[in-house]
């Protein structure tokens, strides 16, 4: 039995050790704590719309099916049959009456439970004790969530503030919905996965990371490029880990944040006046979708949902997708252009981050890494909810992160 | 069908395919950018048949934004190519076809090994089929469109900043 890791001494108030983005046995540890035993995002309901439709995900090393079910619901089961653990199903995504193992057949419902075997005659175990293991499943607004085991925070504790962020996601649909239809791109990391979430609510690091960026293209990233105080994006620490970069007070007219105009997308501007009436739709309008992340695995990235997936102690995947919109397609066009702009592989974004990540885990592989987190501790402001924010640039988000991630890891929440 | 097409015709249009990777190979971003159509379009999708107006691709420029590209990367600040990674693909397998509108069309298998040297240091294989649309220019030709379809484009793939 290894000695209990002492998260107390690695995650301190204003500094971690680097470790924690190195170490094998953390990781391990992790898998078992973060994603085994506690909440984790699967995906979202409009990924299968219609009953059968099916996409499978891989948390941790286990690989998972979310499926809508005849009745309608959504459930999340392990992909491996229960009779000599074949994988259940290889496709990423389809449509299925029921799943039928290709190894000798035995065939699984929608819900997961057994409904027959092949050759019955030598094979006397009543079916339901064989059903696939379903885990425990929960929903908001159609992001679906899940845990393996009997979850010990409740749905709405675990997610806490995290609700609002996704109301302002889904809210910048005229419907209130989002469709995720336009397939997962998938980034290869060879950086540890607590990187892309710390990365993604870092407002410290544009100017330097994406300076070939700012200085190639005319964007809104160049009004952030300035002194310090002329900085006027925020950074939240919202609790149990989930974190933003608030770039609203930064923008300087209604729609920046799609580097539009409310003359270029009329009907978009008006449909949103329906929905909501004219001061709250120009306010939402103005303000622009959260930049967010929702601990552990999910990142309401602007106008794209993007989920992080740890695949080993130094690697893991960042899948992303655009965030249609439901009642403004013509908005799709734009918002694919804008998602391969910023994410993925071939980006102008994350491709330098990704870059930046794998010399830091290089970096932080030896010696005595310890990595500061103090920026900001001199001015962040607390209010009565808890909710902590400063300054763009400041740690407050990856302080916010790591100390959940101590409590978790510490089975000190529940 | 492809229409019969010279000897000579399909050997230019070859050596132009030739000359266009060895700039990319090279990080000749100027030279390789000046071998674009005004309405050229720059497209690695994840997979083969996917629509870019209802999909999401790895990348698809139009020309604006294919100039962006090569602006950032003669910045000297684009850390996922800096410095340049070691590259030199093999192109194979060439079919040529004429289309109706003038324009012609060439694929070919290509076989990319890069060596990443930004972060890791790691050797890379990629590999896929190019879809070139060209047409005459000057005493050459200039690309309208240029379609990769990687063998992996819908698995996880590392950096693909360089020019592919
Ligand atoms: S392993 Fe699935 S039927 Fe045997
Ligand atoms: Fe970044």
């Amino acid at each position: 039995m290894p000695a209990k890791i002492d998260y107390h001494h690695l995650i301190q108030e204003d500094k971690i050790h680097g470790s924690l983005y190195t170490d094998e046995a953390i990781y391990e540890d992790e898998l078992e704590k973060l994603f085994y035993s506690s909440w984790v995002y699967i995906g979202h309901e409009s990924e299968i719309k219609k009953r059968g439709d099916y996409v499978t995900r891989d948390i941790g090393r286990s690989s998972v099916i979310m499926v809508r079910n005849k009745d309608e619901s959504v459930k999340v089961m392990v992909n491996r049959c229960q009779h000599r653990g074949n994988m259940l199903c290889n496709e990423s995504q389809g449509n299925k009456r029921n799943f039928t193992c290709p190894y000798h057949g035995w065939v699984f419902g929608l819900n997961g439970d057994l409904l027959d075997v092949s050759y019955p005659g030598g094979f006397d175990k009543p079916l339901e004790e064989l059903n696939l293991e379903v885990l425990v499943t929960d929903s908001y607004r159609g992001f679906v969530f899940a845990c393996f085991k009997k979850p010990t925070i409740s749905f709405d504790d675990y997610l806490g503030h995290g609700k609002a962020l996704i109301d302002r996601a889904c809210n910048m649909s005229p419907n209130g919905k989002i469709d995720l239809k336009g397939g997962w791109i998938r980034q290869h990391f060879d950086a540890n996965w607590k990187m892309l979430p710390e990365n993604d609510t870092d407002g410290y690091h544009v100017n330097y990371v994406h300076q070939s960026f700012v200085m190639a293209i005319d964007s809104q990233y160049g009004d952030f490029v300035g002194a310090e105080d002329s900085i006027k994006g925020v950074i939240k620490n919202w609790g149990n880990g989930h974190t933003e970069i608030d770039f609203a007070p930064g923008y300087k007219k209604m729609l920046d944040w799609l580097g539009s105009t409310p003359e270029k997308v009329k009907s978009y501007v008006d449909s949103m006046t329906k929905t909501y009436g004219k001061e709250k739709a120009d306010q939402m309008l103005y303000d622009g979708p959260p930049h967010a992340c929702i601990f552990p695995n999910l990142f309401l990235a602007e106008m794209n949902i993007v989920i992080f997936q740890p695949t080993g102690v130094n690697s893991a995947v960042q899948w992303s997708t655009p965030m249609f919109l439901e009642g403004a397609p013509e908005l799709d066009f734009k918002l694919l252009r804008q998602s391969e702009g910023a994410l993925g592989p071939a980006a102008f974004l994350l491709a330098d981050d990704a870059t930046i990540a794998e010399r830091a885990q290089k970096a932080l592989s030896a010696g005595t890494p310890w990595c500061d987190l103090s920026r900001g501790l001199n001015r962040e402001t607390e209010d009565s909810d808890g909710v902590k924010t400063s300054h763009m640039t400041d740690e407050t988000s990856n302080r916010g992160f790591w100390h959940h991630y101590r409590a978790l890891m510490m089975g000190e929440l529940s | 069908m492809s229409q019969i097409m010279s000897a000579e015709l399909t050997k230019r249009l070859e050596d132009f395919v030739i000359k266009e990777a060895k700039l990319a190979d090279e990080g000749e971003y100027q030279a390789w950018e000046d071998l674009w159509a005004d309405d050229g379009v720059y497209w690695v999708p994840l997979k083969e048949g996917d629509d870019p107006t209802q999909q999401v691709s790895h990348l698809y420029d139009n020309r604006t934004r294919l100039a962006t590209r090569i602006r950032q990367l003669k910045t000297g600040y684009r850390y996922s190519q800096m410095p340049i990674s070691g590259m030199r693909r093999v192109i194979s397998n060439y079919e040529f076809f004429a289309e109706a509108d003038g324009r012609y069309r060439v694929e070919a298998n290509f076989f990319l090994p890069e060596y990443s040297i930004q972060s890791i240091h790691d050797f890379r294989l990629w590999s896929g089929r190019y879809i070139y649309t060209l047409s005459p220019r000057d005493d050459g030709f200039q690309i309208h469109i240029k379609k990769v379809l990687l063998v992996n484009g819908s698995e996880p793939i590392p950096s693909l900043a360089f020019l592919i």
